[in-house]
This record gives structure tokens, sequence and C-alpha cells, in this order.
């Protein structure tokens, strides 16, 4: 009889139990991750670099609606006019006040908990459909007075806002933003990964389960409904808010359907049920438009199609939308574990029958 | 009175596009959010028609309406059928993901240039007048026509034809009908046929009304609340439900502010949902079976 | 043979060099435009037509001997793909030239950027901001031919002109702020001018059914109506008022599709001004257009491509005067610029140090002629002095 080897990975305390990171393969994976997302902003070019920053405020939506729609399985289709809410909030106090950063941020925050909580309360009548499209109704409401305030207000062009000033310096280089927009993501993963193995986590994905068995297990179930829509939405409008000084200006052109519809796509493709999902998605649909361009401009005769890259993006959009759909319900998750398991498994292909 | 004309004639904009909504639904529980999209390739349908029978307007009218049907088997397919059998909320992104790829590709074959298929029809709109003063077009009237048509059509089709029959039975109860030996990709695919074709219509219609372009599409999706108050496995919801939110939204422009006419249709279907969800005349399992 | 290798490597170096400066002598302009998406119609045409004429000019060896290269880059109407356009054609494509023809919600990122690096922004096609009216922002800059409030102006002198009886004004706008504020600013000027304003219809963008609002301006009476919104609103709302009966005369702004939707629409009552002649005029600028876009091939038709010619020529005419290609010898060129428009507008584009719009702003005014079967000129062109 052989002898067990030691595996090396022992539990001498309860704190072991909690890390996030256990093994030294994934400690190891993690500081070369981290490693490398600190040398890329200097040696990106600043076109890179701003694909980066928009990666990373899409990371944060994407973690949002994957807490809601993937952990506690509310279907919302009202993303953008959440997204929206923080983003006007933002741009309303800083014109009218001129807030400073660190409070207009957490003030989008609270206001998208506001109307998160009221985007959740169909939650407590409706499943499924019929909630997807109440979320919708309510979009299209919060857009249309978002619009008005733009209007009566007499901004055109929607309203301009100040770069943001953290601890004294000016945020405009992209490398900075970097740096910040890194920080509030990382922070976000964090969040979610801790969120969900907190009570309230196990609660929402007892309720995506089977809802009636929740609640005969004592678990309070409109409560985790509206703990899902608010948390998540306080987190979808933070990213709004990011968004919106980003760009340094906010406008209701920018908070449409289709905006909702790319943050799904990103959950869907990446892998429902799993952060790491989320973070891929967000990276896939943000960075597809440009790998399309890319791919167009290297064809022959792609000087005449630039004027069609749109719709081509459109169409090969909603083409590979359809193809995860049909041939990867698992994702980029679901690819990735394959291939994980294609390395773990070698030389052998397949798990041995016992 | 020439309110009431303009509320009929929208009304019959979206209980048009709002049977597409029901048929699919209550044949297949699937929600079809493409629909917008569909109409809008439809109505370029004709446009394509038109190019080849040229001088015969009522052949190229004819041949969009069969292109319109085929497009809806085409779509049940090669997309659809794949998806039969997953979670709803998988079939209705699936169907988001189709409008997308039907509107790029919309605008990669076609451009993205306003067309005017009545001047290429060489048809003229005029109009005729009605008592108490009011008015109403040539094609405003073949709407209110052509969705009574179309209901009628549909009410005596379900409720008379065998195969309308077998349609209400796969919608009831696919496992049974399965069993009582009714195809259901027949069935389905039927359904999808007739959605596009009542869509494919209303959008020639409007198409011919003012002109073809893409922001076609937005009117689809102001056309759901439509079919959701109504109920969205009723037909006769859809049109009791397409004629509230015409009413609301012509007294809304009339009487209010006409800036609010985007939004009333949401709002009605936001105040239908907290009050009763399954809709008008929906039935009321609808709400869980999901 | 060692020599002979060394003497073709260096030359082949020498070559090599001297093309890649020759690459860098190019004039580098970017365009950020909404090409594809909802708004396309209104821009796209412009930029297809800008590019066939600088192709064109390229052909005939570029300006002071340098092509001038175009970058596009479509932003689909959206101020965000809009805001990353700017960013990378101004920090990876180090354009000297930045040129905007998209919804004004795309304005204020890209005028943030270019302000910060200090490159001249160009509105060709788009609607012009009030930055580029004197006293003007050092670096905006309009070529589009309409104008907030000259346009209004101008329309509501050509009304007071025609009509016979005290006019009871209607306007039309669409419920886009820049349409709204002008037809706000027609309200008041019209009560200025003795004009009895009666009712005022905001359309929102893509509605089914223009009838409902035609109807309450119907209800109001008015004998004359004002529009100044995108084509789609003014020619919806117009059409919806005839087929309920409606019988005055309606003024609104010849965009693109005006001269081919008079022909389709042949209603006599219906007036458009603007500020590009028609390609009826057939002008020999219009033979160049027709030859140089069949060239290039382009889907649109012919009669849509008039502003991006005039944005063709105002930047040839701009990168003539820059001896260097930089972005400061643009905007010095720009600052005082005379363009010759060989007959597209009423007279030359003239900028100014302080005036980026024009300093002469020429207005025609057709309507369709049914015996004639033709557009017919109303009204030749009035110049109006574009002043502080």
């Amino acid at each position: 009889m052989p002898q067990p080897h030691e595996s090396g990975y022992f539990r001498t305390d309860y704190a072991d139990d909690w890390r996030l990171l256990q093994t030294r393969g994934q400690r190891g994976a993690a500081l070369a991750g981290l490693a490398l997302a600190c040398i890329f902003p200097f040696v990106a070019s600043p076109f890179l670099l701003d694909l980066a920053n928009q990666v990373l405020i899409a990371v944060v939506g994407a973690v949002a609606l994957m807490l809601l729609t993937g952990y506690a399985g509310q279907v919302s289709l009202g993303h953008a006019g959440l997204m929206a809410a923080g983003a006007f909030t933002t741009g309303i106090l800083a014109r009218e006040t001129g807030a400073p950063f660190w409070i207009a941020l957490p003030a989008s925050g609270v206001a998208g908990a506001l109307i998160g909580f009221l985007f959740g309360l169909p939650s407590l009548r409706l499943r499924g459909l019929y909630l997807a499209v109440s979320t919708l109704a309510l979009h299209f409401i919060v857009i249309h007075a978002g619009q008005e305030y733009e209007t009566r207000r007499g901004l055109s062009s929607g309203v301009v806002i100040d770069p943001p000033s953290l601890f004294g310096a000016e945020l405009i280089d992209p490398r900075l933003w970097y740096g910040t927009l890194f920080v509030c993501a990382g922070a976000t993963v964090l969040f979610a990964l801790n969120l969900l193995r907190s009570r309230t986590g196990r609660a929402w994905r007892a309720l995506h389960g089977r809802e009636p068995v929740a609640e005969a297990l004592g678990i309070p179930v409109a409560g985790a409904k509206v703990s899902a829509f608010v948390i998540a939405s306080t987190l979808t409008a933070m990213s709004g808010s990011l968004f919106a000084y980003y760009r340094g200006f906010v406008s209701s052109e920018a908070f449409s359907l289709f905006l909702t519809i790319q943050y799904v796509a990103m959950i869907i493709i990446g892998g429902m049920g799993s952060i790491l999902g989320a973070v891929l998605g967000a990276a896939f649909v943000t960075l597809f438009p440009y790998l399309i361009e890319m791919a167009l401009s290297k064809l022959p005769g792609g000087d005449a199609m630039s004027s069609l890259v749109f719709a081509v993006n459109y169409a090969a959009f909603g083409l590979v939308m359809i193809l995860f759909l049909l041939f990867e319900p698992q994702g980029l998750v679901g690819i990735w574990q394959r291939v994980r398991n294609w390395f773990l498994l070698w030389p052998f292909r397949q798990r041995p029958l016992k | 009175m020439q309110t009431a004309v303009n509320i009929a004639v929208l009304a019959s904009i979206y209980a048009l596009i709002a049977c597409g909504y029901v048929i699919v639904y209550r044949t297949s529980r699937v929600l079809s959010l493409a629909h917008g999209e569909l109409m809008m390739l439809g109505a370029f349908g004709l446009w394509v028609t038109i190019a080849m029978f040229d001088g015969v307007p009522l052949a190229a009218a004819l041949a969009a309406l069969l292109l319109a049907a085929v497009v809806g088997v085409v779509v049940y397919a090669a997309l659809m059928r794949r998806m039969t059998g997953q979670a709803v909320l998988a079939a209705v992104l699936a169907t988001i993901a189709l409008g997308i790829l039907l509107r790029g590709l919309a605008v990669l074959i076609w451009g993205p240039t306003e067309r005017h298929p009545l001047a290429a029809l060489g048809w003229d709109n005029p109009v005729f007048e009605l008592p108490a003063g009011a008015r109403i077009s040539a094609i405003d009237a073949s709407l209110v026509g052509a969705a009574i048509l179309c209901y009628a059509g549909l009410f005596a089709f379900l409720r008379f034809s065998p195969w309308g029959i077998r349609m209400r039975a796969a919608g009831q109860s696919p496992l049974l009908a399965a069993q009582r030996g009714i195809s259901l990709h027949v069935i389905y695919a039927l359904a999808w046929a007739l959605a596009t074709l009542t869509g494919g219509t209303a959008g020639m219609l409007l198409a011919l009304n003012t002109a073809l372009d893409q922001t076609m599409v937005v009117i689809g999706l102001k056309a759901f609340p439509a079919a959701l108050v109504g109920g969205l496995d009723s037909l006769a919801g859809a049109m009791l439900g397409a004629l509230i939110i015409a009413t609301a939204e012509v007294l809304v422009i009339q009487f209010v502010s006409p800036l609010l006419a985007d939004v009333v249709p949401f709002i009605v279907l936001l105040a239908m949902l907290i009050v009763r969800p399954w809709g008008l005349f929906g039935t009321r399992e609808e709400l869980d079976r999901v | 043979m060692k020599r002979q290798t060394l003497a073709l490597f260096s030359a082949a170096l020498f070559a090599t060099a001297s093309a890649s400066t020759q690459a860098q002598s190019a004039y580098v302009v970017g365009v950020t435009a909404a090409m594809t998406g909802p708004a396309a119609g209104t821009y796209a045409p412009v930029i297809d037509a800008l590019k066939a004429y600088i192709d064109h000019v390229n052909g005939r060896g570029g300006v002071n001997g340098r092509p001038i290269q175009l970058v596009i880059a479509d932003d689909q109407g959206e101020p965000s793909r809009a805001a990353a356009n700017a960013k990378k054609l101004l920090n990876q494509d180090r354009v000297v030239l930045l040129i905007n023809s998209s919804l004004s919600s795309t304005y204020a990122p890209v005028v943030a950027d270019s302000k910060r690096a200090g490159v001249p922004l160009l509105f060709a096609g788009s609607a012009c901001p009030k930055e580029t009216y004197p006293p003007a922002d050092p670096l905006q800059f309009c070529s589009t031919a309409f104008g907030a409030t000259f346009d209004s102006r101008a329309a509501l002198d050509f009304i007071k002109s025609q009509a016979k009886e005290p006019v009871r004004l209607g306007l039309a706008a669409m419920a886009i702020p820049l349409s709204r504020g002008e037809i706000d600013f027609a309200e008041g000027l019209s009560r200025q001018v003795g004009m009895t304003p009666v009712d005022k219809q905001i359309t929102p963008p893509p509605t089914p059914d223009y009838t409902p609002f035609a109807t309450k301006l119907k209800d109001a009476n008015p004998n004359w109506v004002w529009a100044w919104s995108p084509w789609i609103s003014q020619v919806r709302t117009f059409e919806a008022m005839r087929r309920l009966g409606w019988n005055g005369q309606y003024v609104a702004w010849a965009h693109l599709n005006a001269e081919e939707d008079l022909a389709r629409i042949k209603d006599p009552g219906l007036f458009v001004i603007g500020s590009n002649a028609f390609f009826s005029d057939d002008l020999p600028i219009h033979a160049e257009i027709r030859a140089v876009t069949h060239r290039a091939n382009l889907k649109h038709p012919v009669s849509f491509l008039a502003e991006g010619f005039v944005a063709g020529l105002v930047i040839e005419t701009a990168m003539k005067g820059a001896a260097q290609p930089t972005a400061q010898a643009v905007t010095a060129s720009m600052n005082n610029l005379k363009v010759d428009l060989k007959g597209l507008r009423g007279g030359p584009l003239e900028w100014t140090k302080d005036n980026h719009f024009r300093t002469r702003q020429y207005y025609r005014v057709w309507r369709w002629d049914a015996s004639a079967g033709a557009a017919r000129r109303v009204q030749d062109w009035v110049a109006v002095d574009v002043k502080q």
C-alpha cells in the first residue's frame, strides 16, 4: 500500500477557512495578475489605457448585474436606467451644488439604492418575464425623467462634469484613472465574493434555486429579493457615477436599452452564476467592437467598409450572443473550465470510470 | 371626433403588432422581443418585392406578405427551435439577440437612408371626410381595416379550423398535445409565421403611411405594453390593451403634454403590473409558470 | 561585393526614411461621425461626400504638395463612443484638425478633449454650437448650413414678406433640446415682429403616428407654420396636417432631404428655407459633385451631398493656408479664412478670429411649382450679416 503524501495545504485555524486565496497556486496567480495590472499602465498606449478603463467601469456594472440576475435569480432589464440614475445624480450634484467626488459618488449610490428599492418592489409579486418587463417599464420612466431634467435646464448636449479630484490630484491622466478604477473594480469584486459567502449571499442562492423551499427553510424571501435589488442597484448607480466622471458629462442618450442588453450579454457570455464570468464577460463585450473594427480594417476593401462598421458590429454582436446562447450556455467561464480541466487531466482525456 | 379617429388608428397599429406577441407567447410561452425588427424586415420585404414585381403593385404587396410569413418559419427553424426546452429567459435573450442581428443586417443590406414605398408603388394616399369634420387618410383606414381583418381571421382560425384548434391545444398543454400526435414544431413554426405576417403587415402599412427607415423598431417596443396590459396569452386582451394604451396616449397628447407620449404606454403597463400582473384577460397561472 | 551591398542597404534605408517622412507630412484630419445608427441618415452622406472630395483633391496632388489623410471613426451618435473616438484621434493618430458630424449630445466630450489637445474642432453637417458665433471660442468652427436664431429670424422675415393678412403662427419642434430652444426663441421673436403665435407642438422622435400632434396644431388654426427640427419631424408633421385638412403654408428648414422630398410631396404650400443651393440649378460645381461622387460610387442621392462638399472645400482651403501640418498652423489659417464655394452657397464662407460661424449667412426659399413640375425659387439669396 503506497504511503499517502502530504498535500501541503493544511488548515491550522479558522481564519484559514475564510481566506479567499487558499492554495499557493491561487496566491501565485493572484500576485502575477496584480503585477501585470500594475505594469500595464506604464507600457500601454493611451488608446489601450482608455479601453482598459472602459472595461473596469463595465466590470463594476457587470458584477452588480451578476449578483442580481445570476445569483439571486431576479431578472432585471432596467440596468441602464439604474446607471442613468447614478450618472444623473452625479451630474445634478456636480452642476447644481458643485459637490466634490467623495460626496457625489456615495450620494449616487444612495440614489441608486432608493431607485433600486422601487425597481425591486414589483419583484415581490412578479417573477421571470413579468419582473423583467416591469423593470423595463421603470427604465423608460427613469430615462424620461433624465431627459426632462436636461431640457428644463437648457442642457442640449448633456451635463458637463469637471474631472474629479482625489486627494488633491485631478483625475485627467488616463493612468491615474486606471489606478482609481482598478481599485474600484477590485473592491467591487472582493465585496461581491465576500457577500456571496455571507448569509445574504446564501439566502440569494436559495432564492434562486427554489423559492418555496427557501421560504420553508425560514429565509425571509421578500427581504432577500429587496436586498438583492438594493445592493445591486447601489453598485450599478456607482458604476454609472464613475462612467459620468470618466466621460466628463452625462447625457440621456447614452443610457439606451442597448446598454442594458450589453450588460445582460456580459453576464450571459461570461457565464451566469460566476463573478469571474462577470469580469470576463465585461472585458469581452467592451472589447468586441474594437476587435471587429480591427478585423474589418485588415480585410481587403476594408476602407470601403468603414462606414458599415457599426452595422457589422451590431450584427456580429447579435450573432455572437445567439451562438453563446445556443452552443455555450455556460459562457466563457464554461470554456475556461474546459480548458483548465484539459490541462489538469493531461495526459488523460477524461476522468476514468470507476 | 378627430380624436376618436386618431385613437382608432393608433390602436390599430398597436393591435396589429401586439397580436404577434400574443400568438407566439400563447403557443410557445416565448416572449419575442424581436418583433419590432421583424416588423421592419416585413416592410423591407415590401421594398424588395416592389423591385422584383416592377409595375404590378398588387403582386408586390401579396408577395411581400408571403415573404413575411416565410421569414417567420425560417426564424423558428433556424433559431427558436433549438431554444425550446431551455430556460425561458434564455429564449427571450435569443430573440433580443436576433433583433440586434436583424437590425445590423438591415443597415448592411439597405443602408441608412429613408425610403418611400408609397411613391415607389405609384399609389396615392387620398383623404376621406368623415362626419363631424374628422378626416382619415386611405392608409390609416386600411390600418384599421387590416387590424379588424387580422383579428377576425385569427379568431375564426383558432376557433374553427383544425390547425387552429391544434394550436390552442399546444398552447394549453404541450405535453398532452404532443402525445395526441400534434407536431409541436409545425405548430410553433405556424405561430411564428402568423406573428411575422401580422407584424409585417403593420410594418408595411406604416412604411406606406410615412416612410421606411430604422426608427420603426422603436414602435414595436411601444406596442409591447398593449400586449401585456391585455394579457399575454389573450387575443381579445391584446385588442383591448391596444385600445386602452392608444386612448391614454392620444388623450395625454391632447390634454396634458405631447412630451409624455413616449412614456405613457410604460406608465400604464407599470400600473397594470402592480394591480393585475397577468393582464385583463390573461390566465392567472401564467404568473408562476416561468 | 561588400561595397555594393552596403550601397544598396543604405539606399534602401534612405528610401524608407524619406518615405516615412513623406507619410508624416500629410495633413491628418480626424472625423467622429454618426456613420451608422439611427441618426446616420443625416450625417453619413456629409462624411461620405467629404471623403470623396478629399480623395479627389489627393488625386490632383493634394494641398501644398501634401496629401490630406482622413481618419474616420464611427460614433453611432453615442456620446461615449464619440469621447473614445476623440481620445483615439487626438492621442494616437495625432490629428491636426478634428471634425464632428454627429448629434449634439456628442459635443461636450469632443470639445473638452480637443480643447485639452489644442486641436481645432470643425462642426460639419452637425448643428453649430453657440461657441462658434461671435465672440467665438478659439478652437471651435462650424461650416454647417443651418444656425440657431439666424434661421428663425430669416424664416419669420420671409413669412412677413409673403403674408397677405395678419399671421397666426404655428410652431413645430422635435423633443430635442436644440430644436425646442430654437422654437422657443422663434415664439418670442414672432411676438416682437407682430405675429400671433397660436400653438407650439413638440413631437417626440420616432412616433408611429404624427396625427395626434398635428391635430392639436391644426385645431389652433394657424395660417403659417414654422418648423425647425430634423427633417423627419418637419415633413411628417406637415403631411399629417395636410391629411387633416389644414390648408395653410408651412415653412421648414431645407435639410439634405429637402430637394428630393419637395418633388415627392408636390405640395405648393410647403416652403423650404435653406443656405445650400439646389442641384436643379445645375451649376458647374454641381456637375463636379456628380462626377466625383459617381467615381466614388456613393449610395446616397446626389442632392444629399452639397453639405459634405462644402466641408471639403473649407478643409482644402484651410489646409492651403497652413504651411506646416500642425494644429497651430491650421488654426491660424482658419482664423482668417475665405472659401470660394462656387455657388453652393449664396457667397463665400468667411471666418475671422472672432467669428467661426461665417461673416455672412445667405438664405434662399423654394417651393414646389405644380405647373412647372419642379421646385421653384421663391426668394433668392438674402444676405444676413452675422454680428455679435
